[in-house]
């Protein structure tokens, strides 16, 4: 399991660039229909043992937050863009990777240099720059053309008691969930949407969305968790080692109070740990997919993850199974409404 | 010697100022290849020394650092997040979200967490406080493995950028010993002028103080400090940085020795031995600050060459400027150009 998360994270892949991760998954599932759709989504029909009455889609991402080459100056270093919200702060003193495989580097004048102003200032994007030792504007443009992608050169660990570190852990742990039911042989038939360009506005899972044109949806994610020192009570927005966790609400979406509950009676039932978000914050292709054509029934189950958007995603193993076992619970349970 | 291979070998130990002996055992056991009566001493401070067979020669001692920046373990809290504090200046917006190892009775991984925008008021650079360690285990289990005092670094690596650019952790200042290594082996079998010392010194980062002690024990006539300076980016003033590639930077200053300075810049002109002049008008903030003024005195200059996001790890050094550097300190060591 852990190997193949591993796997999906170390892919490259910020919207509107997922086709190293899309063609992973499609290599790796066996589903009865699965075809690519203009955007670039990647739609799976599995056949399970029986036939819900409602139609079902599972939903999770395949983007991820990453960087474009905006231009290179005349000494050869490279201006660049976010491509998803990523705090600058967490881009300095870092490697990056370019979509040549060529290496470079993000980091600032040197501390000792920094006014007092500079030093209590994290940069805008404006102002950083990707060095990768070009000499001058034409050879960094033929590693780095404007327009090409950069990515966090990020290692992949497991740490601690179960815990997992790694870039792209939003949202490829989703991915790896529907690949799992998908290739688990599911109770009911169901539709599986693995989307791009969540990152940039849920752009993939409008068009997925009216493609499937599900009755019930099904978004697996991963979510703010904040329990780090220094945080209390309910801006811990929630914790690693609770469990899966069922939103009621977030930035994007008001959940379907029937799934919701139905998603912790189900959870309970089966002794599978699960949480709710104490803040509401975040938002996710829920907000997409539930106002699609005349609406679409939808909730969320999310895996916490702590520093989402940087190189050093972490998340709780336990967490990731838990969020897993109620996916495929949760297919059961839809499929008998 | 093959510079770009001993960099990455360095780069690779830990060596943060206090607890330098991982890197400095390596150090050691380079040196060993050029130099007789090597030694690590209680400090961490590696030295060394070549004689040159002549009666009375004065001895030149050749310093660079051992230690980098990092990171120390203050506090356990209840959860098992460590408190941390700096050792020597270390760019501390760099760290958040950063992969680290904190080197306790075994290494343990991790990640620096900080309070997340929504949780923090303003969108301020974190100071040290406002960082702690997220190693996923109980105050309990942390205790078991981690000690108050324990290092703590990020897990960076080895890069190769375009030409001979790399970027690594501690090249502040792994390529200065590199530099004095390759001018060694430039040496090896050659006449010298001076009998040489070797000091790989610690706790520069701290203040200089590895350097203060070696060099009282060494009493040298002379010394040359190689140190990393600044380097050019986008961001910074081209009055104080000195762009890559642009050879070794030969030290001015009211605390260096104006005849060595003097000679030194003859020398790289008369080898075509690409250099620049760098002018530091108060103190070098170099061990040669210490070691002038250790014992009876030495004369001293700073051979630096530049490089960029000191005291980040991902400090990045032109291969070309270390080469550099090298055979400057070997033609004034040795004179190899009129043997």
């Amino acid at each position: 399991m852990l190997e193949r998360l591993k796997e999906l994270c170390l892919l490259n892949g910020a919207s509107g660039d997922e086709a190293r991760v899309r063609e992973f998954i499609r290599m790796n599932i066996r589903a009865d229909k699965v075809f690519k759709d203009n955007l670039g989504n990647l739609i799976a029909f599995k056949k399970g043992r029986k036939s819900p009455k409602h139609k079902i889609m599972f939903a999770a991402h395949m983007d991820e937050v990453g960087f474009m080459i905006t231009d290179a100056d005349e000494d050869g270093f490279l201006s660049f863009g976010a491509v998803g919200g990523i705090n600058p702060a967490v881009t300095l003193g870092r490697g990056v990777t370019l979509e040549s495989g060529a290496s470079g580097v993000i980091g600032t004048k040197a501390i000792h240099q920094q006014s007092s102003d500079e030093r209590k200032k994290i940069p805008d994007f404006g102002d950083l720059y990707i060095d990768i030792g070009a000499a001058f504007r034409e050879e960094a443009e033929q590693l780095a053309p404007r327009g090409s992608y950069a990515y966090f050169d990020a290692d992949f660990f497991e740490f601690g008691d179960g815990f997992v570190k790694g870039k792209a852990i939003d949202d490829r742990a989703g991915c790896l969930v529907m690949m799992d039911l998908i290739n688990d042989g599911p109770e009911y038939d169901a539709w599986y949407a693995f989307t791009v360009q969540e990152e940039v506005g849920t752009r993939g899972a409008k068009a997925a969305a009216f493609t499937v044109a599900p009755d019930i949806a099904v978004v697996l994610e991963t979510t703010t968790a904040c329990d780090v020192a220094g945080v209390s009570g309910a801006r811990r927005v929630c914790e690693l080692g609770k469990g899966a966790v069922v939103s009621f609400m977030d930035r994007s979406t008001v959940y379907d109070r029937g799934l919701y509950s139905l998603a912790f009676e189900t959870a309970k039932a089966n002794g599978i740990p699960v949480q709710t978000k104490t803040l509401v914050a975040g938002g996710n292709d829920s907000g997409a997919i539930h106002v699609s054509a005349g609406g679409v029934r939808t909730c969320a189950i999310s895996v916490p993850c702590r520093y989402l958007h940087s190189p050093s995603c972490v998340i709780k193993m336990s967490d990731f199974e838990a969020v897993k076992a109620l996916a495929e619970l949760m297919l059961s349970a839809v499929g008998e409404l | 010697m093959d510079i770009k291979a001993a960099l990455k070998a360095l780069t690779e130990e830990t060596g943060v100022s206090g607890d330098e002996f991982s890197a400095s055992r390596k150090v050691a056991e380079l040196l060993t290849q050029y130099a007789d009566g090597v030694s690590v001493d209680d400090f961490g401070n590696v030295t060394g020394f070549i004689k040159c067979g002549r009666p009375n020669a004065k001895t030149l001692l050749l310093d660079a650092h051992i230690d980098s920046v990092g990171l120390i373990v203050t506090y356990i809290d209840e959860k098992g997040f460590l408190s941390v504090g700096t050792c020597g200046s270390p760019d501390i917006k760099t760290y958040l979200a950063q992969s680290v190892t904190v080197h306790g009775k075994r290494a343990v991984q991790g990640v620096v967490s900080a309070l997340p925008p929504h949780v923090s008021k303003d969108n301020k650079a974190p100071e040290i406080g406002d960082i702690s360690i997220d190693v996923g285990i109980t105050k309990e289990q942390a205790e078991e493995v981690i000690s108050l005092g324990d290092r703590v670094t990020v897990n960076s690596r080895f890069r190769e950028l375009c030409g001979s650019l790399i970027s690594a952790p501690a090249v502040d200042d792994r390529s200065g010993v590199c530099a004095i290594l390759e001018a060694l082996d430039i040496l090896k079998g050659k006449s010298l002028r001076y009998d040489l010392a070797v000091c790989f010194s610690a706790q520069e980062e701290t203040g200089s103080r590895g350097a203060k002690q070696a060099a009282f024990r060494i009493q040298a006539d002379e010394a040359i400090a190689v140190d990393v300076s600044f380097g050019r980016t986008p961001d910074s003033d081209p009055k104080e940085t000195a762009m890559l590639g642009s050879g070794v930077m030969i030290g001015f200053s009211p605390c260096l020795d104006k005849g060595m300075s003097n000679a030194l810049r003859e020398l790289a002109k008369r080898c075509n031995i690409p250099f620049t002049s760098e002018v530091m008008p108060d103190l070098t903030s170099t061990n040669t600050d210490e070691i002038a003024v250790a014992g009876k005195g030495a004369k001293c200059c700073t051979l630096s060459f530049p490089i960029r996001y000191m005291h980040t790890s991902v400090e990045t050094v032109d291969l070309n400027d270390i080469s550099a550097t090298a055979r400057l300190i070997a033609e004034y060591a040795g004179g190899v150009a009129n043997a």
